[in-house]
């Protein structure tokens, strides 16, 4: 077991690692807010991290605490400006703020080490941190989408006319969903730079998108399970299935586009579908019969409600 | 024809008489259209309000003034003596207004229970804990316990409805807000409807509803307002609203004969 | 002034490439993300068949041309309208039609990039350019060809979508699909002749580029799609004049950009539009007023 750690410790480190980058996606997503700007924060969190170090010889978690605000800060303020903005044009509005951040490396000077980048921001990171950090937010990720939270989150996606209706202050979720992708990704950023112990301009780019996207998509954007789900599949299925070798971007393509076909909600919402129809396959037989329900207080003779999905009688 | 309950014999428990909400010459427009232009009304605790009108007089435009979903143009919503005219949307829960929409609007990928509980979701902790066990309750009441683990899209149109109705009674409001609440359903069910409204007022919860369907509206109402173009045409008891001249014209047009 | 010719030539392949995205986003709604892909794929089937016996620059062109309408209109059909069957609604659709296309996209990049070992590509060719100098001026042959296409079919279209009856029907299918499916308007024929004129504008737009530089490099396209996104959003989505528009002030941009000697804010000139117009006019210059905002 330990020989297979310490071999597969780079793949172990990764999994959790692109968990972060994904999530820092999958968190506003999970509130109805297309943004990428999480990985704008990956790059920043980065950014300041290996600065901190490299300029101003800070130590590891110093420099990762100032990464992680200085992206999440950030990330809020651009939540600010592009709040209102819906679906597509969110996402490419973010997607152009990521942008817009390597540029901004580019041209930083001898600040961000422009076009080559910093190095020798060597943090002392164990694999343990890694996972104590993806641990810390995933725990506090699973207090969201329990009980009272979880649903008023759900509402503000899928209805958010429905959920100030219900109370529900929808754009202070939003915000904040701003404000938490920009923490997490900042943290992912400031992991894996001071991981490397570099950074360059090149390493904040669409693919980066791309890759938290479909890490997303096929695990399934409903919870972080999907995101750990993702990760865990793209990270170790060149391993696991050693002939794709060279195929490998091409298989990730198809993947991605028969979950988009396929599996809208990802493996996950497979998943959860599955146990929905098992728990309720008592109720659900009830009703395709047609009958047994005792009748209403009101007298009701049955029959009627208990024909199943049935569209309204205009 | 089913005649209304004698619901005059018990008093609400907000005290019938009691101003509860105020609407003051409020006015919605929209670019050139006025959707609503100059309604004031009062509604007293302890009564159910129906307002009649044809398609495009304004009413669902109202409604969303109301609960602060549409912005008013001019105008002022008191509701238990609180001006909440200029507070956000989402304020209006709290408040103690609760709504159902025109069509059904549930989470589709969560069970009826949880749909249910969203409904006391933002109320505060000390009113929950009063509450514990409402959405049971409610969900008793409205003949859906059952099914409580299942999703809506599982269900039929009338048992949709009625999850809607039991999301928008479980955290106990003081003001139900109805719109359109017997679309598509067949008379049988219109008038479980109608008699889940007796009750509920019985209970002290004063309803505002939003209808089409005038036999319902006068079988289930204390009091109608009529609109039609944006504008008040009538007000009073049912019966009465029902013979005004105004009204019969916006139904049935000018050469319009008495409603049954 | 050369510059000015320079960026008249960029502005005309950002169009070409451009033209193609904006129609069908505009017109039917789906916003093809492997449009990249395509423009770069078409070029480098052409160079495949150009390695064994040079190609003559129509007939690699050509080639380009119906490849590009090929891998549009097979990405319509095994993608993107299953999924449009499958979606709840417009709006998931979209975001679906938006993944499944980044899904597609990655496959020709992959196998571009394996069999030139992420090298830039050209097209083997008897055609050389010929450079014209006027007034001292240099224009090549290429770039002349870049300019008329790009000029030509721009406006052609935009005239087109404006006049003809089909492209009323396009229109229409752009600004409500249901209404305009139930006055006859077959969506389904439509959306395939539709991504079969985007591809092969794509296919086009690669082959010229290519003959252009001598070569373009696998990870072309999608450096352009992040371009076309800003024109479109600048010109106004469903707008092709605005896209004409649109590609030509982006390309003058980074031109003077470029010229006044901060080549390393080139691509910011994209995203900053991108970020601005949205913020600022969302419908672009000439764009339909229903830009969604919450």
């Amino acid at each position: 077991m330990n020989d297979w750690y310490l071999s597969n410790i780079v793949l172990v480190q990764s999994t959790f690692t692109t968990l972060l980058l994904a999530l820092s996606v999958q968190i506003p997503m999970r509130m109805g807010v297309f943004s990428f700007a999480g990985i704008g924060a990956y790059g920043i969190g980065g950014y300041v991290a290996a600065m901190c170090m490299v300029h101003r010889e800070w130590t590891t978690v110093p420099a990762i605490v100032a990464g992680t605000l200085a992206a999440g800060i950030a990330t809020f303020l651009l939540g600010l400006v592009v709040q209102r903005l819906t679906g597509l044009y969110m996402g490419m509005a973010t997607i152009a703020f990521t942008l817009i951040v390597a540029v901004l490396a580019v041209n930083g000077g001898e600040w961000t080490g422009g076009a080559s980048g910093l190095f020798g921001a060597l943090g002392d990171i164990t694999t343990g941190l890694i996972i104590g950090c993806a641990v810390v937010v995933v725990v506090l990720l699973q207090f969201t989408e329990m009980g009272g939270l979880g649903r008023r989150i759900d509402t503000v996606r899928e209805d958010p006319e429905l959920a100030n209706a219900m109370g529900i202050n929808v754009a202070r979720y939003r915000r904040l969903s701003f404000l938490a992708s920009g923490l997490v990704g900042g943290l992912a950023g400031a992991l894996v730079t001071l991981l490397r112990s570099t950074i360059t301009p090149d390493l904040v780019n669409f693919h980066l998108v791309v890759l938290a996207l479909t890490v997303i998509v096929v695990g399934g954007s409903g919870s972080w399970i999907g995101a750990l789900i993702g990760s865990l599949i793209f990270v170790w299925l060149p391993t696991w299935l050693v002939f794709i070798g060279e195929w490998e971007e091409i298989v990730y393509g198809v993947i991605v586009a028969l979950a988009a076909i396929f599996l809208p909600s990802g493996v996950l919402g497979v998943a959860k579908n599955l146990w929905h129809r098992f728990r309720t396959r008592d109720e659900r037989a009830r009703l395709k019969a047609g009958g047994g329900t005792p009748a209403g207080e009101t007298g009701d003779a049955g029959g009627r409600g208990l024909v199943p999905s049935v569209e309204g009688e205009a | 024809m089913t005649t209304r309950a004698q619901s005059d014999a018990r008093p609400a428990d907000r005290g019938p008489g009691q101003v509860l909400m105020e609407i003051r010459d409020a006015a919605v427009h929209f670019g050139g259209v006025k959707a609503v232009d100059g309604i004031s009304m009062t509604l007293e605790a302890g009564k159910i309000y129906g307002v009649l009108g044809p398609n495009g007089s304004g009413k669902s435009t109202l409604l969303g003034a109301v609960t602060r979903l549409t912005p008013l143009t001019r105008g002022e919503v008191v509701f238990d003596s609180v001006d909440y005219t200029r507070r956000p949307a989402h304020h209006v829960h709290r408040l103690g207004i609760a709504r159902t929409f025109q069509t059904v609007r549930l989470l589709e990928d969560r069970t009826v229970r949880d749909n249910i509980l969203l409904g006391q979701d933002t109320l505060a902790r000390a009113s929950r804990k009063e509450l514990a066990g409402a959405a049971e309750d409610v969900m008793e009441r409205l003949d859906i316990r059952e099914y409580a683990r299942m999703r809506p899209d599982e269900l039929s149109y009338g048992m949709q409805r009625r999850v809607e109705f039991a999301r928008a009674i479980v955290g106990k409001p003081k003001l139900l807000l109805l719109d359109e609440p017997t679309a598509g359903m067949n008379s049988a069910e219109r008038e479980e409807v109608g008699a889940l409204m007796r009750q509920l007022l019985d209970e002290g919860l004063t309803q505002f509803i939003v209808e089409h369907d005038v036999q319902m509206m006068v079988d289930t109402c204390d009091y109608l307002f009529a609109m039609n173009f944006g504008k008040l045409i009538a007000e009073g008891l049912p019966q009465d609203v029902v013979r005004h001249e105004a009204v019969q014209e916006a139904y049935l047009g000018k050469r319009g004969r008495k409603h049954a | 002034m050369q510059d000015l010719l320079n960026a008249a030539t960029l502005g005309s392949i950002y169009l070409l490439f451009t033209l193609g995205m904006a129609l069908a986003w505009g017109t039917i709604g789906i916003l093809n993300f492997a449009h990249g892909a395509t423009f770069m794929f078409s070029a480098f089937v052409a160079h495949v068949l150009s390695r064994e016996t040079p190609l003559p620059f129509l007939a690699a062109v050509a080639i380009s041309v119906v490849v590009g309408a090929l891998m549009s209109v097979a990405t319509q059909v095994l993608a993107f309208q299953q999924i449009i069957k499958r979606a709840k609604s417009q709006h998931h659709a979209e975001l679906r039609i938006l993944i499944g296309g980044i899904g597609v996209a990655a496959i020709p990049l992959a196998i571009a990039q394996r069999e030139t070992k992420s090298s830039p590509f050209g097209i083997n060719s008897d055609y050389t350019a010929t450079v014209f100098e006027f007034a001292g001026l240099r224009l090549s042959s290429t770039a002349l060809v870049i300019l008329i296409a790009g000029l030509g079919i721009g406006i052609g279209l935009t005239v087109w979508l404006r006049r003809s009856r089909q492209g009323l029907a396009l229109r229409a299918l752009g600004v409500d699909a249901e209404t305009s499916a139930g006055m006859g308007v077959n969506r389904q024929v439509m959306a395939i002749g539709t991504m079969a004129v985007a591809g092969a504008l794509a296919g086009l737009a690669g082959a010229l580029l290519t003959f252009h530089l001598s070569a373009i490099a696998p990870e072309t396209g999608d450096q352009l799609i992040i371009k076309a996104f800003a024109i479109v959003v600048l010109g106004g989505l469903g707008s092709m004049a605005g896209a004409v528009i649109g590609s030509y002030v982006l390309a003058g941009t980074e031109t003077l950009v470029l010229v006044a000697g901060h080549g390393t804010w080139v691509d910011a000139v994209s995203f900053g539009l991108i970020f601005l117009i949205l913020l600022v006019r969302p419908q672009g210059l000439l764009g339909r007023k229903e830009v969604r905002r919450t």
